[in-house]
């Protein structure tokens, strides 16, 4: 009985060591590090994932690349070279903290629109492209350009969100290229087809129809 | 109840040891030449504006690109010098920022520039960035070392990023001037949006 009871004493002892450890170890102070990477690498991170995990903005970036490989010389870079500046003016108005309305709805209806482009082979004049890809984009760069003052590091959220949309257009271009082959070009409007039908997703999610 | 003193008193000394804050890798016990050389290459301040300078003067001509060889570095190491003298100009960081939306933008539209205007954004990038990058010296470091230290990673970067900027133009296709062309409006991009942090209060 003695025996068991000092047992029960030890392993008593030994948790209680064990949890003054472990609290101590996350009391423990740790360096801060303001420029030698780690705010940096924050930022980037967040900047680069922003784009990529948010689907309603990543199904209408790689719809801008997949139109311009459609529209063919010179929407083929045109665009995707237009898109990133045009976004950055909506991304001022982010930072500076104006309330545009709507935004979650339009850049949803962004999605339905570009989809809808590609599937029915759309071929406006250049301008018109252009015109509609740019009202898109002060839209889809407003919603980055709200999260911009809070990053850990606003530069490199910067270039982590404006690479990755640049890399989703570019991957919209290269499966734009197929349109080459027959198939392929059945293919890219099923593409379209499909980036219409998870903008209509969203659209009606940001309407509340769809909890 | 028995209170472990040993214990408590090396759990308190734990906790009550300084840790060191890294602002920039001033302190890397490098020496102040490579400290100025690591600075540059902590951040994207200077490597943004420096790529978009360096495609520039590739779209301006090998022959004309070889003066920023020149001017780039001499406004770097003239930069760290305006630092010592005049250490307070607060319009110098908005200066930076909007050399990197400006010299993006001429990028992406590929602009041919005067060669004097071509000389005097490599010297204007070259003087703000040394300026600012002469700002995280402390009271230890050798100001010399450290500003040379900058002035040679410059001269070196902008060199080789030149030199791989006019080969990858001269490369057989169609698609390189694009490519540059859509880096520099990426740039511009990024410049534009921090320019505005710079103007605007965060809107939290």
């Amino acid at each position: 009985m003695s025996k068991m009871c000092n047992d029960t004493m030890a392993a008593g002892t030994r948790r209680t060591r064990a949890v003054a450890g472990i609290l101590l170890y996350l009391a423990l102070g740790q360096s801060a590090f303001a420029h030698s990477g780690s705010a940096a690498a924050i930022g980037l991170e967040s900047g680069f994932t922003h784009p990529i995990t948010g689907l309603d903005h990543l199904v209408a970036m790689v719809a801008v690349g997949l139109w311009g490989a459609q529209l063919g010389n010179p929407a083929i870079w045109t665009l995707p070279i237009t898109f990133p500046l045009v976004m950055a003016l909506g991304g001022l108005l982010g930072v500076a903290g104006v309330d545009v309305p709507l935004t979650e709805q339009i850049v949803a209806l962004s999605g339905i629109a570009l989809g809808v482009l590609i599937a029915l082979r759309a071929r406006p004049p250049l301008w018109v492209a252009a015109l509609i890809v740019g009202i898109f984009a002060i839209f889809h760069g407003y919603a980055h350009g709200r999260e911009l003052p809070q990053a850990a590091d606003p530069l490199s959220y910067g270039v982590g969100f404006v690479v990755a949309t640049g890399l989703l257009h570019l991957c919209g271009i290269v499966l734009g290229l197929f349109i080459r082959w027959p198939l392929g070009e059945r293919a890219v409007r099923a593409c379209g087809a499909g980036i219409g039908c998870v903008g209509a997703y969203f659209f009606l999610a940001a309407l509340g129809a769809i909890p | 109840m028995r209170v472990p003193v040993g214990g408590l008193a090396l759990a308190l000394a734990l906790l009550g040891m300084p840790s060191v804050a890294h602002a920039h890798l001033v302190n890397t016990r490098l020496g102040g030449f490579y400290d100025g050389m690591l600075h540059p290459l902590t951040g994207f301040e200077d490597a943004l504006p420096w790529l978009a300078l360096a495609i520039l003067a590739a779209f301006q001509g090998a022959q004309r690109a070889r003066w920023l060889l020149l001017t780039f570095p001499l406004g770097l190491l003239a930069g760290g010098g305006i630092w010592e003298l005049m250490p307070g100009l607060s319009f110098v960081p908005a200066l930076s920022v909007a050399l990197i939306a400006i010299v993006g933008l001429a990028v992406a539209t590929a602009i041919v520039l005067p060669l004097p205007i071509t000389l005097a954004l490599g010297a204007i990038v070259g003087l703000v960035h040394g300026y600012l990058n002469a700002q995280a010296m402390t009271e230890t470091t050798d100001h010399l070392l450290f500003i040379s230290g900058v002035t040679a990673v410059g001269y070196v970067t902008i060199t080789l990023t030149i030199a791989c900027a006019i080969a990858f133009l001269q490369a057989k296709g169609s698609w390189q001037a694009i490519a540059l062309r859509a880096s520099g409006s990426w740039i511009a991009a990024i410049g534009i949006m921090a320019l505005g942090l710079q103007f605007f209060a965060p809107a939290i």
